[in-house]
């Protein structure tokens, strides 16, 4: 809607609950990127501040969401209005558990720069989490330009994510196999990898978010989920 | 299954159309106050009416029960029949129409004179009880249903005007749901009222709808989201969109909708 309201006050609460999702998304970026970096490069002292940042995005989501009960309070938005209030408190939830996803895979990698290196498999995880925050970066435009097509390419995007984890989950269960010293530290990868594939996911559900906000309708569930690994039976 | 089989056939009759108006154009000397509407008021159901000032729904819900025939200068053309039969033909007596589709208006209006009187009126022009204890009936019963039996019944002598404003309000319903109506037309019933005596209303449109259809015209968008299951949106003289309340008030179909009910246009 780019027609304004009359009442001026509610312009300016709308833009501002918009804004403060965009910075709180901005914030979630930075630490799935410090995250990944963090791991990659065994530098815990990125991986100690990936995990204290953590506490203002829930802080975030928290703001958002007393805002958003005041405006239905106050203003009792309705059609697209209400539609956005509804967006912005799924979407800050949706942010809060991509940075709690974070947070963890700074948690372990405080406890995989304990041991040995496993082979090539941190730079796999980084190129996943790198595809997970440029669609969070995506998503977080469609919102704001409300682009419908850019939020369906996301949603159709997940799929590359998916893969990027079956081939991940492969390749860290032969590590496994071939030396049982891999194990622990395989876990903590294998989480890693569940875990960015979960931000995904969540991203995802930002996207549908846009196409809901936009059209008022919810895109259809006919979305093929890509992770096959739980029905994978690994021969030994 | 019994159960199951009353409630689809209940189903069915909520769908039932009470009254069906079409291109219906009212005109006010030069002014051209309905333009080309065409609507459905389905049987047992409450439908609201919103729109900005002078956008032609107060007129239009006149139109429903020929209140528009005293005003010389209105002209009503178009169609509009109540149960398939056309309630502007000759020979209908604009006195039983009323009796079928009563009103209740913005201002309360008691006559002046005793509350008991005010409800039994109707049924005494109408001829609709046998003995005094049958319309001593009719009255508490309308009373009773419009929720204000308990506060007035000792006093059914005082004369109604010293009511307060809700009660007079609920009395002005009583007086009209006294004659058994069929549809029930309101404009603005609440804007008078303060919240309690305006939720107590709202109340009593809810049962009310359980025996015959209410179409009310209401400023208040939520107050038209609370109460009616369809809404009518009317710009400008014409009915732009009708449709389920719940998906006018989520989901509109057309922006100028979208730009009322969210309050970007007066």
């Amino acid at each position: 809607m780019e027609e304004q309201h009359i009442a001026s006050a509610f312009d300016r609460d709308l833009e501002g609950i918009q804004a403060r999702i965009m910075k709180m998304g901005g914030l979630v970026e930075a630490a799935i990127v410090d995250a990944a970096r963090a791991l990659e490069t065994r530098d815990e002292e990125l991986a100690q501040q990936v995990r204290s940042n953590d506490k203002a995005i829930d802080e975030m989501e928290e703001q958002i969401n007393v805002e958003a009960a005041r405006l239905i309070a106050i203003r009792s938005p309705t059609a697209s209005d209400l539609r956005l209030v509804l967006s912005v408190m799924k979407i800050s939830a949706n942010l809060e558990r991509i940075g709690d996803y974070a947070k963890n895979m700074a948690k372990r990698t405080v406890v995989l720069a304990q041991g040995p290196s496993v082979q090539d498999s941190t730079s796999a995880l980084r190129r996943m989490a790198r595809e997970v925050e440029r669609m969070l970066k995506d998503a977080l435009d469609a919102y704001i330009q409300r682009d419908v097509e850019l939020a369906a390419d996301i949603i159709a995007r997940d799929r590359d994510v998916d893969q990027m984890y079956n081939a991940l989950f492969r390749q860290l269960l032969t590590f496994m196999m071939e030396d049982p010293r891999n194990i622990t530290p395989c876990m903590h990868l294998h989480f890693i990898a569940k875990n960015t594939e979960r931000m995904g996911d969540h991203v995802t559900s930002v996207a549908e978010q846009v196409i809901y906000l936009v059209t008022g309708e919810k895109p259809d569930e006919s979305r093929v989920k890509a992770d096959i690994t739980s029905t994978n039976i690994q021969e030994m | 299954m019994n159960d199951m089989m009353m409630l689809l056939e209940r189903d069915v009759d909520v769908q039932d159309i009470k009254i069906k108006a079409s291109n219906v154009q009212v005109h006010y000397g030069e002014t051209h106050a309905v333009k080309d509407v065409d609507v459905q008021i389905a049987d047992k159901t409450v439908t609201a009416f919103i729109g900005p000032s002078g956008c032609g729904k107060s007129t239009f819900l006149r139109c429903l029960n020929r209140m528009n025939d005293t005003i010389q200068t209105c002209k009503v053309q178009g169609e509009i029949l109540l149960d398939g039969e056309d309630m502007y033909d000759k020979r209908v007596d604009p006195v039983q129409l009323r009796a079928k589709v009563g009103m209740v208006f913005q201002k309360p209006n008691p006559f002046p004179k005793s509350i008991y009187d005010n409800v039994a009126y109707g049924p005494q022009i109408h001829g609709l009880f046998n003995s005094k204890t049958e319309l001593d009936e009719i009255v508490e019963q309308a009373l009773r249903r419009a929720a204000i039996w308990d506060e007035v019944k000792d006093r059914l002598n005082a004369p109604g005007t010293g009511l307060s404003g809700g009660q007079q309000q609920r009395l002005c319903i009583a007086r009209a749901v006294a004659t058994e109506p069929e549809v029930l037309l309101m404009d603005e019933p609440c804007s008078a009222l303060d919240p309690i005596a305006t939720a107590q209303v709202e109340e009593l449109i809810d049962e009310l709808r359980q025996r015959f259809s209410v179409v009310i015209v209401t400023h208040s968008m939520q107050q038209a989201a609370r109460v009616s299951q369809k809404t009518a949106f009317f710009h400008l003289g014409k009915l732009v969109e009708f449709g389920e309340t719940g998906q006018i008030f989520t989901n509109p179909i057309d922006p100028r909708t979208e730009s009322y009910i969210t309050g970007r246009i007066g």
